[in-house]
């Protein structure tokens, strides 16, 4: 799995280099000189990597940085995954139609209710509570620019 | 000079400039914690307020609040790997590591201790750097800049990956950093670089939104797999026997952090290169502390000297980066910009006056960084077991929590849903990149470098043509970064010859 990863995201800088030194060529040299000083050696360094992934050892070149939880059922990692990608991608469209003030208690109490499978009175608590410290904080206290849904301008 | 310094201590302790920087940390404290909303825009959101105040209390005020932002970020980082601060970004590294193998006291006591230390070394730097650090500054032009920059780089893509693939990989994702950073209008031809003809990408990626993306979601991700709390099944421990042993990680590690915190300073000091460089370059540094490949593997993994480097480092700078900006006008920093602007309101001039008919005044900045993390640091020590307990709290509670703050921070730099589209394809990249095993932070410092980099490498080429490359602090820059990519090969053929 890392180097299947690690092969898409090779060919992906490799796809957005080559772009990006096809478009720089057309521009004064002021304004290409620093695209093709790092896309070039970004396409090269990309090519290697492609070729690593399909050829070399799937443990080698490890980072230094955060790593995925290892011993989990991988029959479900990928549905558990794809759920956390489609809160979040759902959550930004509740946001959009329907505006922070609405998407935000929406996504708690739907988020605990329907994933934790909290109790009624706990899950209207608990959303009741994160509401109220984002409309405090955020709205009454710092006054940041929340707009209203888009939803709710089509309906007007 | 002995005099100034002490009336600089009672000018803070006057009640009133007291109270204005009690409530300059507490607000903060808040903001540190809170992802996406900055120091700097907090800093901005509070200018305004100083208009009526001396000049005392509105330093007390403004910087108490900035030099505290970067230690609340640091729990916010380590506990739920979101940053809390574009600046504690790097503390996740292992600090989060650390939180979900239970040991979060543990990295929260580091981060404290560390930040600390760092903070004291910073406000110390800035006492006996005002009258010695003017030929310093003065030596770096645009090439020296660049070739930092270029260092810096090379410092991260090559220690956060394991052998030649990880370096290859390393610097992939700094070049990836440096590609995306030219998105844009162009600075000197005015061209619209890769915009995809969308009027929001003319101004760039900006940096939050791409943070707390790359570094949040995966994590995300992950709680949502696991299905557990942060910490999981693993016992918090006893939190505050946990923090101790993290102050004494930071004394064990006694020489790491002060030179992590001289990094930090020196950042500070050079304008235009800010605290997300200096965490990095720290983080960097603190990788290099591995004694052989074997002890570097645990970077990544919840080794406490990658809590203790970028602690250090940001909240050192802010000490630094306050020089420039006092003695001659230069801001370091995005922040010390805004800072500025409060100098000219408070009817100020930086400058030699800041030096001799204002020097209590610029004491007194000194002393309000020492009290501010002094009294901050102490507050989250007391505050440590509610805060760690958070560590405990079932997943299913903490994600939806987790995805407002996400979402709110990544919205409110720019007030743009764009923002949080940039935030999502992030996530994504980020995701890919930690299930491929490559770093993503040194995509974030080409990110954050990218832009520095062209503009000095164009005035560096258009003044000097190629004889930039000849100029001896450039040379000795050059020698710099190619040892930082040698040695750690260097290190790994000495092991396997004595293996």
């Amino acid at each position: 799995m890392p180097n299947r990863a690690s092969l898409g995201l090779a060919l992906l800088i490799m796809a957005v280099a080559g772009w990006g030194i096809y478009t720089a060529l057309e521009w004064p040299l002021k304004a290409k000189l620093f695209p093709l000083v790092i896309g070039i050696p970004l396409f090269c360094l990309a090519a290697a990597e492609a070729i690593w992934a399909v050829f070399g050892n799937e443990a080698a070149g490890a980072a230094a940085d955060f790593k995925l939880s290892e011993g989990q059922d991988q029959g479900v990692v990928p549905r558990r995954t794809l759920l956390a990608a489609g809160w979040a991608i759902g959550f930004f469209f509740a946001i959009v139609l329907l505006g922070f003030q609405v998407a935000v208690p929406l996504l708690v109490f739907a988020y605990i209710r329907l994933q934790g499978r909290e109790s009624w009175l706990f899950t209207a608590v608990f959303t009741v509570a994160v509401w109220a410290i984002f409309y405090g904080l955020f709205d009454l206290l710092l006054h940041l620019p929340f707009p209203p849904g888009l939803l709710f301008g089509w309906l007007a | 000079m002995l005099e100034a310094f002490v009336d600089g201590l009672l000018l803070v302790l006057h009640w009133k400039a007291f109270a204005f920087m009690l409530a300059g940390i507490g607000v903060g404290f808040w903001v540190g914690l809170l992802p996406g909303l900055g120091g700097a825009t907090t800093l901005a959101l509070m200018l305004p307020f100083i208009y009526n105040m001396q000049p005392v209390e509105a330093f007390a005020f403004l910087l108490g609040m900035h030099s505290v932002v970067a230690t609340t970020g640091d729990i916010t980082s380590i506990l739920f790997g979101v940053p809390g601060e574009a600046t504690t970004a790097a503390i996740i590294l292992d600090g989060h590591a650390m939180a979900k193998k239970g040991e979060a006291g543990r990295a929260l006591g580091a981060a404290l201790a560390s930040s600390l230390i760092g903070a004291l070394i910073g406000a110390a730097a800035l006492a006996l750097a005002i009258p010695i650090v003017r030929p310093l500054v003065l030596t770096f032009g645009s090439p020296e800049l660049f070739m930092l920059a270029v260092v810096g780089l090379a410092f991260i893509a090559s220690l956060s990956g394991q052998g030649a693939r990880g370096m290859v990989r390393g610097f992939l994702a700094g070049g990836l950093g440096l590609f995306l950073a030219m998105v844009g209008q162009d600075p000197q031809a005015g061209v619209a670089r890769f915009t995809l003809d969308t009027l929001y990408l003319w101004q760039g990626l900006d940096l939050v939104p791409v943070l707390v993306g790359l570094f949040a979601l995966p994590e995300i991700i992950d709680l949502v797999v696991r299905g557990t709390s942060i910490a999981g099944n693993v016992p918090a421990g006893n939190i505050s026997k946990g923090a101790l042993e993290g102050v004494k990680d930071a004394f064990r590690h006694f020489w790491l952090t002060v030179r992590c915190s001289l990094i930090g300073t020196f950042i500070g000091i050079t304008p235009g290169l800010g605290g997300a460089v200096a965490q990095w370059m720290a983080y960097g540094h603190a990788t290099q502390s591995a004694r052989n490949t074997e002890e570097r593997k645990g970077f990544g993994e919840g080794d406490v000297r990658g809590v203790i480097g970028p602690g250090a480092a940001c909240n050192s700078k802010e000490g630094g980066a306050l020089i420039p900006t006092i003695a001659f006008g230069v801001p370091g920093s995005t922040s010390m910009a805004i800072l500025l602007g409060g100098f000219f309101l408070l009817g100020l001039v930086p400058g030699p006056d800041m030096l001799t008919k204002h020097l209590p005044v610029t004491f007194s900045m000194v002393w309000t960084i020492v009290l501010a993390n002094l009294i901050t640091v102490a507050l989250c020590f007391v505050l440590l077991n509610r805060l760690t307990a958070l560590t405990a709290v079932p997943g299913h509670l903490l994600v939806p929590v987790i995805l407002v703050l996400v979402f709110i921070g990544s919205y409110t730099g720019n007030n743009n849903y764009a923002d949080i589209v940039v935030t999502l394809v992030f996530g994504a990249v980020g995701y890919f990149m930690v299930l491929a095993g490559w770093p993503r932070a040194p995509l974030v410092l080409g990110l954050v470098l990218g832009k520095i980099a062209e503009n000095y490498l164009y005035i560096s080429v258009a003044r000097y043509d190629w004889a930039w490359l000849t100029r001896p602090v450039v040379m000795v820059l050059i020698l710099i970064a190619v040892a930082v990519v040698v040695y750690p090969a260097i290190q790994a053929w000495r092991q396997r010859s004595r293996a």
